[in-house]
């Protein structure tokens, strides 16, 4: 009655785990570079969410404060266009496409995030 | 029949035992050093070893009396967040493999039952994960599935070896295997299988 290290039937866990994970992975994949939302932050203020998938064409965003910020959003990627400040490492940071993906203007406090568009309510749109 | 409190003695003992067990086995693997490649989420968890244990040979009640044991445990010293990731992963954890292990046609190993329950252990926590934090979590999934697969079946293994040990220590009770040795092995005494 003792239960046996491995049987046959394991191979079908072990095959249905990792075909979920290769399912999501490639789902991921493949939604992950145009579905996601942009946010931009000053302070630690949210100041703007983008829905980069739903652009259709370019836009500036022209930020102030102590320093003049310009982010320029396009169909699934944002990014620092320009920056006045003095280390120029958001501007290096270049264009974000991926959620979790982040640029920082230390100096300027402001920061660009992308998340992953899970919390809106509708799974897809068609035009 | 005629064995009915021995055999409630037995369940209350072996529950507290492998309660004891699952504490020492969590205690053991916060003193590892941390392995700094692995993401945030991702552990060993051996106490499932304890869990698993308690499955296979008390049943599916006493398996979630450890697993409870292990959330107050983990909620006592590390707080209430430690609390309900531990205790909604072990819950989901005991769930699926006591269902697993019932199962007779097909019937899993311990490799499978391992990897169910790590799989499930994760799942809970990351269900726990996306209702007190953001739903942002489950951009984990893919990953927590994989170490759950890994983990999983390095728990069920290191269960398989240890098992010897782990029956000293809880001897079986007589009617419950019908074909296995009556007497636990002695140390000492070699191996050999008696006819």
């Amino acid at each position: 009655m003792e239960r046996k290290w491995f049987r046959p039937a394991d191979l079908i866990l072990l095959a249905a785990a990792a075909a979920v994970c290769l399912a999501l992975l490639f789902w991921q994949h493949s939604t992950g570079d145009a579905d996601c939302t942009a946010v931009i932050e000053q302070d630690g203020q949210e100041l703007r969410r983008i829905s980069l998938s739903a652009l259709t064409q370019e836009e500036r965003i022209e930020l102030g404060g102590e320093y003049h910020v310009v982010l320029l959003a396009e169909p699934g990627a944002i990014s620092f266009l320009s920056s006045d400040c003095p280390d120029q490492i958001c501007v290096h940071t270049g264009k974000l496409t991926k959620p979790g993906q982040a640029a920082v203007c230390l100096p300027a406090r402001i920061s660009v995030r992308l998340e992953g568009k899970s919390e809106s309510g509708a799974d897809a749109t068609t035009g | 029949m005629h064995h009915g409190t021995r055999s409630a003695a037995r369940l209350v003992a072996g529950t507290g035992l492998l309660g004891a067990l699952a504490l020492v086995l969590s205690l053991l693997e916060s003193a590892l050093p941390p392995v700094t490649a692995l993401p945030p989420g991702a552990k060993l968890g051996l106490s499932n070893i304890a869990v698993l244990y308690a499955v296979q040979c008390l049943g599916g009640f006493p398996a979630v009396c450890v697993a409870l044991v292990k959330g107050v445990f983990a909620g006592l010293t590390r707080g209430g967040a430690a609390f309900i990731m531990s205790t909604s992963g072990g819950l989901l954890s005991t769930a699926v493999m006591t269902l697993f292990s019932r199962s007779k046609r097909p019937s899993f190993g311990l490799l499978g039952l391992g990897v169910a329950g790590g799989v499930a252990h994760n799942l809970g926590q990351l269900l726990a994960a996306c209702l007190i934090t953001t739903q942002a979590a489950v951009w984990y999934a893919p990953l927590l599935i994989g170490f759950g697969v890994l983990f999983g079946a390095v728990t069920g293994t290191i269960l398989r070896v240890t098992m010897p040990a782990i029956k000293r220590l809880l001897p079986p009770s007589a009617g419950a295997t019908a074909g296995g040795p009556h007497m636990p092995p002695r140390p000492g005494k070699g191996r050999g299988e008696v006819k």
